[in-house]
């Protein structure tokens, strides 16, 4: 089990980067629509775009192990 | 492909037109110059107008059930068209107004099965000179005690009641007003009666109704297994009529010639010259022409041909690219499986995409590849010996305490996942690893290709420098770390400039971008284990509820687990390929190769 305060850290880490990426997405999420409702043949792009701040969260998980001694 | 030019005096445009649209192999180019584009034939607005007649009628038709192959010649469709329009019409515009009759019907009949069981004509609802009447629900006992007067009279229906009373009685009004449950209002109709009458009238009108309702769709479908084939196939015919007649608006044309501009197959170049020098006895002057980014035709074998749809929603690859289509086939599948892992889910999903196949014929291909990631999924659920979430290999299966066949235990989990997180973990790195320095590796023979050695070296090669860097600096120190290090920031500056510099970090994140695998692989196995566990308290439980509310919620739950995950494996695998890999040896951006003439069929 890891320390309490480890467990608090990687809640932080794992929670603000979640938000991160859901407030990119949301933003970048609905200007692709808007531009998919101009030209659909764009869909592959506008997923790539839409899909890259999944990264950060990532990042967040891998802080977050590291906090409670995973890796 | 060659890019080429057809040059020919304006007489020979429709002979031209008509023979590169038979050979089918020329992809057109829009003109873009300073001459002025070619007009559609005169012809092109009748056969346009035609076009929309035929297609109209064909959304009024059913689809008939044998499949005629007569054919039918514009002369005679255009003879023919009036009167099976108006035919057509007459029918449909005599169901529309039979759909709307029952419909106003059947809000009549709503209407008076309120009234049902009444015993009183329909009429008398009116009230009369010293009558009033109520109609509505109220409490019969609330509404005696609440009133002193009992000048009134209730009449039972079956779901609402009748009050009638002298006319202008404000006690009674009042106490209906504050006890009424609901009011009725009285309707003007034409129907009278008792209401158990009106509603008998009313459904045999419906059923009436009905009856020609049937006998038109029946004519309807009889002149549909007559003329569908036929028309079908006019549409078929008029459709390449009318790309024929607009292909000059590709073209460029003067007062009296015409230049027509596209791409060819390497070795149809002699079939096309041949046939247009003959067809036009030699009116006509064919060249080369030098072109930039030929349209694209991609090549994959039977097996890797639905994958070129999941490279395509990226974008079709540049004209002697690799096509990474066969890439996606070889690690996109694998990923998915990896991630779900598990042969319960790699069968639902494989349900759902094969439905998928049936109703989305246009997305049949995606689906195609898609069954390959069930493929993959069942493959390492196997593996992993998960079922639902359920182990079903080795000791104390699910499988053998479900069924009792102790064969189940003497099969082995050969890697039950789970138990190893850390592994999981140190896997997803390495398939990042490996996947990113792939997509170099490609990305190097695409500059090889086109740059030759030195560029491949410079620009792909130096990014695997600094992975060795980094690892030697980890096992050897700072010293041949360091020196690697330079090396490689040299060779990524000569290669890419400041540019390339600045990506550095994006190698990074794309490496650990791979972990996604290991924290799809956990959500994987916990979203199944949570519905287990919600489900195994009903199970304990022992009665027979209990046991149907497990199986419900299993159902349910690992049905909307099928989809969740087709969506996390679909989306992370396939982000995996887009932006991590392609990032490092795709450009693409072409155009796909599309034959003026390929959608013939007569």
């Amino acid at each position: 089990m890891p320390e309490p305060a480890q467990a608090i850290g990687a809640a932080i880490a794992i929670g603000i980067t979640a938000l991160a990426t859901a407030w990119a997405q949301a933003k970048i999420g609905s200007a692709s629509v808007g531009a998919l409702a101009e030209d659909d043949s764009i869909f592959g792009k506008v997923l790539i775009l839409t899909v890259i701040p999944e990264t950060i969260i990532i990042f967040g998980l891998v802080v977050a192990l590291v906090a409670v001694g995973f890796i | 492909m060659r890019k080429i030019s057809v040059t020919g005096p304006k007489s020979q445009l429709e002979t031209v037109i008509d023979n590169l649209h038979d050979l089918g192999v020329m992809h057109l180019e829009n003109y873009e110059g300073e001459l002025e584009t070619g007009e559609p034939f005169e012809k092109g607005e009748k056969l346009s107008e035609l076009l929309v007649d035929v297609r109209s009628l064909l959304s009024k038709l059913p689809e008939p059930e044998t499949e005629t192959k007569e054919t039918i010649s514009i002369q005679e469709l255009q003879e023919q068209l009036p009167v099976l329009s108006e035919k057509i019409d007459d029918i449909t515009e005599k169901l529309e107004a039979i759909n709307s009759r029952e419909k106003s019907l059947r809000e009549e009949l709503k209407y008076f099965r309120k009234l049902e069981g009444l015993d009183l004509d329909y009429e008398d609802l009116h009230g009369s000179k010293n009558l009033e009447v109520w109609i509505g629900r109220i409490d019969e006992k609330q509404l005696s005690n609440e009133l002193e007067t009992s000048r009134f009279e209730i009449i039972q229906g079956k779901r609402n009641q009748v009050v009638i009373y002298e006319k202008g009685n404000e006690e009674i009004k009042d106490g209906l007003r504050q006890l009424s449950k609901q009011n009725i209002e009285v309707r003007n109709t034409e129907r009278s009666g008792q209401p158990q009458q009106i509603i008998q009238e009313i459904k045999n009108e419906i059923g009436n109704l009905k009856g020609e309702k049937t006998d038109l769709k029946k004519r309807l479908k009889e002149i549909s297994e007559r003329e569908y084939g036929k028309l079908e196939h006019i549409e078929d015919y008029l459709t390449t009529e009318i790309e024929k007649v607009e292909a000059p608006l590709k073209f460029a044309t003067t007062k009296r010639a015409f230049i027509a501009e596209g791409w060819i197959p390497k070795d149809r170049f002699d079939d096309v010259e041949n046939r247009l020098t003959n067809v036009t006895n030699n009116k006509i002057h064919i060249q080369e022409e030098e072109g930039e980014n030929p349209p694209v035709k991609q090549q994959n074998n039977k097996i890797v041909e639905p994958f070129e749809s999941l490279t395509n929603l990226m974008s079709v690859p540049r004209y002697g690219e690799i096509d990474p289509s066969f890439l996606i086939f070889l690690t996109f599948p694998l990923m998915f499986g990896f991630m779900i892992g598990d042969a319960g889910y790699g069968f639902t999903s494989a349900l759902v995409f094969y439905a998928g196949m049936k109703m989305f014929p246009e997305g049949a291909a995606i689906f195609k590849s898609l069954l390959w990631c069930s493929a993959a999924t069942i493959f390492f659920g196997l593996l992993y010996g998960d079922v639902f979430g359920f182990i079903i290999f080795g000791p104390d299966n699910a499988l053998t305490a479900l069924t009792g066949i102790a064969f189940f235990e003497s099969i082995p989990v050969i890697y039950h996942r789970v138990d190893y997180l850390g592994q999981v973990f140190v896997m997803a790195a390495i398939i990042g690893v490996a996947h990113v320095n792939f997509a170099l590796l490609i990305g190097a023979y695409n500059e090889y290709i086109k740059h030759g050695v030195m560029a491949a070296i410079l620009e792909k090669g130096s990014w695997m420098v600094l992975q060795l860097a980094a690892v030697s600096w980890y096992f050897y120190g700072a010293e041949l770390g360091g020196a690697l290090v330079a090396l490689s920031l040299i060779m990524i500056y000569k290669g890419e400039g400041i540019e390339g510099l600045v990506e550095i970090p994006s190698l990074i994140s794309n490496i650990l971008s791979y972990l996604r695998l290991f924290g799809v692989s956990v959500a994987a196995i916990s979203l199944a284990q949570t519905v287990n566990a919600i489900a195994s308290p009903a199970f304990a439980s022992g009665t027979l509820l209990g046991i149907v509310a497990g199986t419900l919620i299993l159902i349910l739950g690992h049905t909307f687990n099928t989809f969740i995950k087709i969506m996390e494996g679909f989306l992370q695998g396939i982000r995996l390929h887009y932006v991590e890999m392609f990032n490092w040896f795709y450009e693409g951006g072409g155009t796909k190769y599309n034959p003026f003439g390929k959608s013939k069929q007569y």
